[in-house]
């Protein structure tokens, strides 16, 4: 039904500083921003609370000017331009319905904007409920209905009027848990299916992780590194981003060389090789190993890198969570298929060990 | 937004057009003045050609001022050629003229001009003069006026000799008027254009750009110019700066009426908020099984019309009060302090009940079941705990109140004999001595008060710290009394209304008695006088009302969106003014417009519109609070998606805004109407022959001790906005199923 040349999005050094009245400090909400979003493609924003997601969808949707810099849609130069002249829409956390209408109005609003005719309307608003599985509920108010159901309300009303763009300010956040992955399946099919640009604002990174092309990991208004999901989560550039998109130990240690394209480092008093390194990481420097807890094998004392003692075990079926006790803290090693695995009984000394290419030495800085 | 580009943009645009403009307004005003004198030199010539044929000084006498019926306004004086002397010699004429001469005949100007007239060329003086026309006793002119001098020859038969000359001075302000006009129009042909350059370089969203500007300009216009023209003129005495109008006004004549307006304020105040209490615990607090229509009939009195009350104060405790003179042959007066007390604690109470019970609803029970179980007594409880939580509504009603009475025009004006009070002091200055200037200084004066009480009381409104809101009502409420202080209360409160609604009957009753007072025989003529003398106020009144009804409700929401949702600068600076007018007594503000809007380019006196943007402007600020309140309440994600889904800003108030504070909007439209139906204080100044209105005719009546006429005028009043009130009633209730749907998510 909706047949459009999808589009790109992109931000040039977007800046958002927000004044603050009763003289106190400017909040810069969102710095020197550069992104290109492909078109078609659905890009997440993740970050903790308060680091800029919204500010950024809303520079994007028209609801912020940006202090400084420009945004593009398409080749289209929309900085300026307000809300309701771009071929954007947008799905509230909240969804914003509208509460003196009727679900089929609420639909149907955006049509009528755009002074199509009524029977062309009503066959349209028709379809798209019955798309978001809605079909019946035409005549109910949107205060009536389950969180659900209002969230595929506002999924319909914004995929109507064919954007180009879509926005989703973690519009999943209210629902519980199995209708939320029900509802992430859905809006990525219809999104693959209209090949919609979309950008998803989450804080939550198993949900950027599952429904991403790519993801922008932002902190403090900073975009701290941008990535397919595989890469944000196996080579991320930051210990914070390490951090933050998945469980992760940090060993302190000393850079000691390069060595054909390898880094060489002093872990614990023993030498380690480890193949890949983040942003700002030079030799002669302390940094930290980050690994994954999948990534570490638990052997027998003494022959791999880190010794010490398993302190307990948590069976998950398809896996096995290690907790060991070693001289850096504690250390979560994952097995798994632990059934073809040998495994190291509750308080037994055993070694952790890695393969230099699963681990990645990044700058020790926290942020 | 700013940005470099942007500014050099604008600033050459207006360059262009500012200069253009410019150049427009001198081409206009030079092609405008060459051709004025033109003409009166024409008509000059022609004047001249008309002089009587004999040398008869009677003649010449009787000649002279005909100059003014072919140039307006204008003054000549007549010289004799005297042949001995070989110079013109002065005739007769014109004062005006003729000390004009006298001081200037020695001038090389003058002495040319004559010169000229000898030879017979007529000749007009470069530059103009101040004449003082005040000086011809004929003519009704007060002032000094810019003049230009012309001297013409009167040229004998032959046509080669001057009889003699004469001099004709025209005042500039014929030309003035035009050019006054001109100017006034290319300004504002270049404010209006700059304004909507401005907009449309530096906004991104011109239609919200144009709504604020469009805002600031009737703020400006209509609220701020006219309180400053009123500071204005009450510095200025005929036409010079000066302090004698604050001279007078401070003297004690007036400071006096000041400490008048004070005490009436401070009792009414304080009298209102004790009542105001011992209703609203009796409703809020108690038991007390008629609650709804107990509070009903408790808020009545301030929708009622003003009037009302003095009127049936005086048909039953006045001179020839039915319950004073008939019942017990009294002889105090009820004119003065006392009645006025007495009925405005009637006319306000409801304020401070509404505003008390609003505090006394919030105030959680627990707290007081706490105490009670800390085996308190009640009456250690509410003296404890109940008075103290309840002490932000008692202040603010008190403040209230005594802004309220301060300003307070009506009941004065009918009940004070020889009390006085500010407001009907400015009224009496204004009307019976045509003093604007000194009517606002003493408004200014009445102002001082009535802004410190409305300061202070945003304050404590500001600061609810007291209340403990919990969010949760209390389902059950302790019974803070016992049952004797229960059944008192009741008996007093009940006592109370049913006085009022006496007061109310009595009008009624006032409306079928021939002549109240001396003869109370039953009788229907009242009506047909009365509706056929005050059909047409009527009509007016209900008209003008209706007119400004929506217009004051739509203005006062799109106000409200504006400021609740947009950013724009000077926000805090509109919202400043916008709120003015609620703090402002009506007196102030009838003088101000009088005095802004009787001159072009706003002439305005005497038109219906003035009174309709006296409706609008005066309830816009009740409007504009309950409008943002309402918005308050509402996701502004619900309007973000409308925008987002293509609606531009008119599109998403009309679609969107509209339909979900419409119970704001509703209530501020009946409030504008039952207001409009029942202002007076500035709309006393502001009617005109073509306009009455309602309540002045009432006034007038009553004044005359027309009671019948005045009682008829009076219930139809409160009829037509009874009805009013109810029919909103029924509108927000239906409402509230609505609004219960309406949640943010
Ligand atoms: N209108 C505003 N005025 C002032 N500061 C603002 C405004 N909106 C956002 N901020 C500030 O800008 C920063 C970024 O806010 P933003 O809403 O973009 O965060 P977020 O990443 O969406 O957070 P969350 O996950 O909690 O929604 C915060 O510090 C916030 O306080
Ligand atoms: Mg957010």
């Amino acid at each position: 039904m909706l047949e459009k040349k999808s589009v790109s999005v992109t931000l040039e050094h977007v800046t958002k500083r927000f004044k603050n009245v009763k003289g106190k400090k400017d909040v810069i909400a969102v710095n020197e921003a550069n992104l290109v979003i492909e078109p078609g493609e659905l890009v997440t924003l993740l970050g903790p609370s308060g680091c800029g997601k919204t500010t950024t969808l809303r520079m994007i949707a028209g609801f912020e000017l940006p202090t400084e810099g420009k945004i593009f849609i398409g080749n289209e130069e929309v900085t300026m331009m307000p809300p309701n002249k771009r071929d954007t829409a947008t799905m509230f956390q909240s969804y914003g319905l509208f509460p003196h209408m009727t679900v089929y109005d609420n639909v149907a609003y955006g049509l009528k904007l755009r002074k199509i005719p009524a029977d062309q309307i009503k066959e349209k608003v028709n379809e798209t409920l019955g798309m978001v599985g809605l079909a019946d509920y035409g005549d109910r108010a949107p205060s009536k209905l389950s969180g659900g159901q209002q969230q595929r309300v506002a999924l319909a009303r914004s995929l109507i009027v064919t954007p180009s763009v879509l926005l989703l300010d973690e519009p999943l956040s209210n629902l519980d848990a199995l209708l939320r992955e029900q509802m992430r399946i859905e809006i990525r099919k219809i999104q693959k299916d209209l090949g919609i640009t979309a950008v998803y604002v989450t804080h939550d990174r198993v949900e950027a992780m599952s429904l991403s092309d790519r993801v922008v990991v932002m902190k403090d208004g900073f975009i701290r590194q941008i990535g397919p999901p595989s890469v944000i989560y196996e080579e991320p550039n930051s210990r914070f981003v390490a951090g933050f998109v998945g469980k992760a130990t940090f060993f302190p240690v000393k850079i000691l060389r390069k060595d054909a394209e390898k880094w060489i480092c002093e872990l614990g008093g023993k030498e380690a090789v480890v193949s890949h390194a983040g942003d700002n990481v030079e030799v002669g420097m302390e940094a930290v190993l980050m690994a994954r807890p999948e990534s570490l094998r638990v052997v027998e004392p003494g022959t791999g890198h880190i010794e010490g003692k398993v302190r307990m075990n948590v069976y998950l079926g398809n896996s096995l969570e290690s907790f060991i006790n070693t001289s850096f803290g504690e250390v979560l090693v994952q097995v798994d298929d632990p059934h073809a695995k040998k495994i190291y009984a509750e308080g037994s000394d055993v070694s952790i060990d890695f393969a230099p290419d699963r681990v990645r030495l990044l700058n020790k800085d926290e942020t | 937004m700013f940005t470099k580009k942007r500014i050099i943009q604008f600033c050459f645009a207006a360059l262009i057009f500012l200069s253009l403009d410019l150049w427009m307004f001198k081409t206009l005003s030079t092609n405008f003045r060459s051709y004025e004198e033109l003409r009166n030199f024409n008509e000059i010539e022609l004047f001249a050609q008309t002089a009587p044929e004999d040398q008869d000084l009677q003649a010449y006498e009787k000649w002279i001022p005909s100059v003014k019926s072919i140039i307006a306004g204008a003054r000549a004086f007549y010289f004799s050629f005297d042949e001995m002397q070989g110079d013109f010699v002065p005739s007769t004429g014109s004062e005006t003229s003729f000390r004009l001469w006298d001081k200037y005949k020695e001038s090389t100007e003058f002495r040319k001009a004559m010169e000229s007239v000898y030879y017979l060329e007529p000749m007009k003086l470069s530059g103009s003069y101040k004449a003082d026309y005040s000086l011809d006793p004929d003519i009704h002119s007060q002032e000094t006026i810019a003049s230009q001098v012309y001297f013409v020859p009167v040229i004998d038969e032959n046509g080669y000799q001057a009889n003699g000359a004469i001099m004709i001075l025209v005042p500039n302000s014929t030309a003035t008027g035009y050019m006054s006009l001109l100017r006034t129009i290319f300004i504002s042909a270049a404010v209006i254009f700059l304004g909507i350059m401005l907009v449309i370089t530096f906004t991104r969203d011109p239609i919200t750009g144009f709504m604020v500007l469009a805002l600031f300009g009737v703020v400006v216009i209509f609220i701020a110019y006219p309180l400053l023209e009123a500071v204005r003129l009450s510095f200025m005495k005929d036409g010079v700066v000066s302090l004698q109008t604050w001279k007078e006004t401070l003297s004690p004549t007036y400071l006096v009426a000041l400490w008048g307006s004070l005490r009436l304020g401070v009792l009414t105040a304080t009298i209102s908020t004790i009542v105001g209490y011992m209703f609203a615990f009796l409703i809020e607090r108690t038991s007390f099984r008629q609650k709804k229509v107990m509070s009903t009939l408790a808020t009545m009195p301030v929708i009622s019309p003003p009037f009302s009350l003095s009127l049936s104060i005086i048909l039953l405790f006045g001179n020839n009060g039915l319950i004073s003179k008939q019942l017990l042959h009294l002889n105090t007066s009820i004119y003065g302090l006392g009645g006025l007390t007495l009925v405005e604690v009637i006319g306000m109470f409801p304020i401070a009940f509404m505003t008390i019970s609003g505090v006394l609803r919030q105030i959680d029970s627990t707290v007081e079941d706490a105490s009670l179980d800390l085996n308190a007594t009640k009456w250690h409880t509410f003296k404890s705990i109940t008075l103290p939580l309840s002490a932000p509504g008692i202040v603010s009603a008190w403040l209230l109140v005594f802004t309220n009475s301060l300003a307070d025009f009506a009941n004065p004006l009918l009940l004070s004999g020889d009390y006085r009070v500010l407001s009907t002091e400015a009224y009496m200055l204004v009307t019976g001595r045509s003093n604007l200037s000194a009517g606002s200084a003493l408004s200014f004066l009445l102002l001082m008060p009535t802004i410190t009480a409305f300061l202070i009381q945003r304050q404590w409104v500001g600061k609810k710290s007291y209340v403990t809101v919990t969010g949760k009502p209390s389902t059950t409420l302790t019974e803070l009394t016992n049952k004797p202080v229960r059944v008192s209360l009741e008996v007093v409160s009940w006592t109370f209304i049913g006085f009022i609604v006496a007061l109310y009957l009595t009008i009624v009753a006032g409306c079928f008695v021939v002549n109240w007072g001396i003869d109370y025989s039953f009788t229907l003529a009242n009506w047909g006088e009365a509706l056929s003398r005050g059909w047409t106020a009527i009509r007016d009144t209900v008209t003008l009302a209706a007119i400004a009804t929506p217009i004051a409700g739509l203005l006062a929401m799109l106000t409200a969106m504006l400021v609740v949702r947009k950013k724009f600068p000077g926000k805090r600076l509109l919202e400043t003014l916008i709120m003015t007018p609620y703090a402002i007594p009506g007196t102030l503000i009838g003088i101000s417009y009088i005095l802004a809007f009787n001159k072009p380019p706003l002439l305005l006196v005497g038109t219906g519109a003035i009174i309709v943007i006296n409706y609008v402007i005066r309830e816009l600020p009740v409007g504009v609070e309950n409008g943002i309140t309402a918005l308050h309440q509402i996701d502004p994600a619900i309007e973000e998606s409308a925008a987002d889904l293509g609606a531009d800003v008119t599109t998403v108030f009309r679609t969107i805004v509209l339909p979900l504070i419409r119970p704001a909007f509703l209530s501020s439209m009946s409030y504008t109407f039952v207001r409009s139906m029942t202002a007076v204080s500035a709309i006393i100044f502001l009617i005109s022959a073509r306009w009455n209105h309602l309540t002045v005719l009432i006034f007038n009546f009553s004044e005359n001790l027309r009671f019948g006429l005045a009682s008829v005028l009076s219930t139809i009043l409160i009829v037509i906005v009874l009805m009013v009130w109810a029919l909103m009633q029924v509108l927000v209730k239906d409402d509230k199923l609505t609004q219960k749907t309406i949640s943010t998510r």
